[in-house]
């Protein structure tokens, strides 16, 4: 059981107690019919193949205030996008398989690019903002709830608890993140614990006090990628479609919506998923690439709000970051302790080595280019240059369906 | 005996002689569809790098043209598709030219037939093509137009118009095409007219006290501008 404190500008729903999931679930079936909301899913063929997916059906077989699931399926063939499609059929409710490799979703993406709009490469962002895509032009949902397929410790509540602030409309928050703790024999979550609080915490000490710092900050996991919106959100926010992705969707919460309508929720005790390889000799791999990335997503965000960088400044940055990283090992291995968890010291030195390099490397690209935005345009603005792309999108899926 | 070879010969010196008059004609139907069909893959190779030029698959898009394409499940480009149509008349045009060639009464009938038809069907396809543009022109700006006057039934009302001009639109394509066209003018007229008399006679009784208060009203200003002079005076 969590403490209840309330961190940051957000405001932070905790586990406390023993919260029935029946209550839970009763609850949201009353207020979706108000609020339907719908399931975003972004998956790749290979998960269907892998331990979690077959959970995560099994649990959603038996959600029952869901209004529909929309689920992204990347790298598959027609063939396995049938047999996709098969595996899903236990789910009771409408389940609607957006086929990314298909020849309609192909042209789709065509007609956006010829039109001078940039769809961005492929990957999770760019599938998320899809099925965004298709959610708002199937206009049936107020809310979209979204989490990876390859949670291998998956259950309903996950689900019923994010779902939750956003369609309780006594409560109204537009953004709900959740959040839990990654921790099994050992601590994981290298680059939230490592690399994003310390660096927002070093920026912090160079610039000042600034609103998105302390917005990013108020998160306590923001690297999840769990989370509900509105509707009206996912029209009017910008999807990075790089490893920036989710302090990319933060920045565009913060920069449409007030903090106080936005909230994080505990979703799990435990939460397990793949974890990736550091890959610190290469910065265009595992966790370094993710890390250039979201370093030149928060400069992009800064820079954006009027805050000025010059090499100096991150010479600086390096060093502050270096330091505050060290402290939180320090911090981290007491935690460890405390609770018996294996720590490797060495291991997480080595990481905060190559966190360090990642960040001299996106300052410098940010320098170099810092309009280079990854952002794929809000549908607002799709909808603006191509009228009739949400019909066509909503035709391309559901052709692929029948 | 030299009778008898005669009796067989000469029906096969008339079949080689028809066959010698019609050879040069059956040579030059082919000569035709070769050269056509080569002809018309230039035509579309051209077409394409015209319609590529002028951003033709661009301006469809926003024109709601592709729209159109992708509700009928047709996945191809606007101009990849534009470029087959004019390929597969042009194909059309040619086979219809090479039939002729070949000087049969029939065939050449028939292709007359055709040949009178076509400018019906391309005239049929404009009309539906310019109808669609107007339709959703007039669409739009009588949907502005009730929703800036705060009309609640808005959309419903667009979708009527959108309705009874598409009805209008296509009875003038099936008329152009000469498909049964007393049936298609009967029907025209009285889905057309039923619908406009449905909506005058809806007007006509529920917006009797409307039209009663709209009267009054502008009666009531006229005095009161009247008034108003006097009093300045």
């Amino acid at each position: 059981m969590a403490d209840f404190y309330q961190t940051g500008i957000i405001t932070t729903l905790h586990r406390l107690g023993k919260p029935s999931l029946e209550r839970l679930e009763s609850e949201l079936m009353e207020h979706s019919k108000a609020r339907p909301v719908t399931l975003v899913l972004p998956a790749l063929y290979s998960e269907f193949e892998g331990q979690a997916m077959p959970r995560i059906v099994e649990e959603l077989a038996r959600v029952k205030y869901l209004q529909g699931i929309a689920l992204v399926l990347g790298r598959a063939s027609d063939k396995e996008f049938r047999k996709a499609k098969d595996s899903l059929s236990a789910i009771p409710y409408e389940v609607k398989i957006i086929h990314n490799e298909g020849r309609r979703i192909h042209e789709i993406y065509e007609t956006i690019r010829r039109n001078g709009l940039n769809p961005g490469e492929d990957g999770k962002g760019r599938s998320v903002w899809l099925a965004y895509g298709y959610v708002l032009a199937a206009g049936k949902s107020y809310a979209i709830a979204l989490h990876d397929c390859d949670i291998l410790t998956y259950s309903r509540e996950m689900l019923a608890r994010l779902c939750y602030p956003v369609i309780n409309s006594n409560l109204d928050y537009v953004f709900c993140k959740g959040f839990y703790s990654r921790v099994t024999n050992k601590m994981h979550g290298r680059v939230t614990r490592l690399l994003v609080t310390p660096l927002v915490r070093s920026i912090q000490n160079l610039i000042g006090e600034h609103l998105f710092l302390k917005f990013i900050d108020s998160f306590r996991y923001p690297l999840a990628g769990e989370f509900c919106m509105t509707t009206d959100m996912a029209r009017v926010n910008r999807i990075p479609w790089d490893w920036g992705l989710e302090v990319g969707s933060l920045a565009e919460v913060y920069r449409n919506y007030s903090p106080r309508r936005v909230c994080q929720v505990d979703i799990a005790e435990t939460y397990e998923h793949k974890h990736q390889a550091l890959s610190a000799e290469d910065p265009e791999k595992g966790l370094m690439k993710m890390t250039v990335d979201i370093c030149k997503s928060i400069f992009r965000t800064l820079a954006s709000e009027g805050v000025m960088f010059s090499e100096g400044f991150f010479k600086s940055l390096s060093v502050s970051y270096l330091r505050q990283a060290e402290d939180t090992i320090v911090k981290y291995e007491a935690d460890a302790a405390i609770n018996g968890l294996e720590f490797d010291r060495h291991e997480e030195a080595k990481a905060v080595e190559s966190f360090t390099k990642a960040l001299s490397l996106g300052a410098q690209v940010f320098m170099e280019n810092p309009m280079g935005t990854p952002l794929i345009p809000n549908w607002n603005r799709v909808t603006s240059a191509i009228p009739g792309i949400l019909e066509m999108l909503k035709k391309a899926v559901d052709e692929d369906n029948k | 005996m030299q009778n008898f070879f005669s009796l067989i010969l000469e029906p096969l010196k008339g079949v080689y002689a028809e066959f010698a008059d019609f050879f040069p004609n059956l040579l030059a139907m082919f000569i035709i569809i070769f050269l056509g069909i080569v002809a018309a893959r230039i035509v579309r190779a051209v077409v394409l790098k015209l319609l590529k030029a002028v951003n033709f698959d661009s301006w469809s898009d926003r024109m709601g043209f592709t729209t159109i394409m992708r509700k009928g499940d047709l996945w191809a480009k606007p101009s990849a598709a534009v470029g087959s149509f004019l390929f597969w008349l042009l194909i059309i045009v040619v086979f219809m030219a090479g039939f002729g060639a070949l000087k049969i009464r029939a065939i050449d009938d028939l292709v007359s037939q055709c040949v009178l038809y076509l400018p019906r069907v391309l005239s049929a396809v404009l009309i539906v093509v310019v109808g669609y543009i107007v339709t959703g022109f007039i669409g739009r700006a009588i949907l502005i137009f009730m929703v800036n006057r705060g009309y609640h039934f808005a959309k419903l009302l667009v979708e009527a118009v959108r309705l009874l001009l598409i009805v209008l639109f296509v009875a003038m394509a099936l008329e152009q095409l000469q498909v049964a066209p007393r049936i298609v003018v009967s029907a025209f007229s009285i889905i057309f007219g039923g619908i406009v008399l449905a909506l005058a006679i809806a007007f006509g009784v529920g917006g009797i006290e409307a039209a009663k208060k709209v009267i009054e009203k502008e009666t009531v200003e006229k005095k009161d501008e009247k008034n108003d002079d006097i009093e300045h005076i």
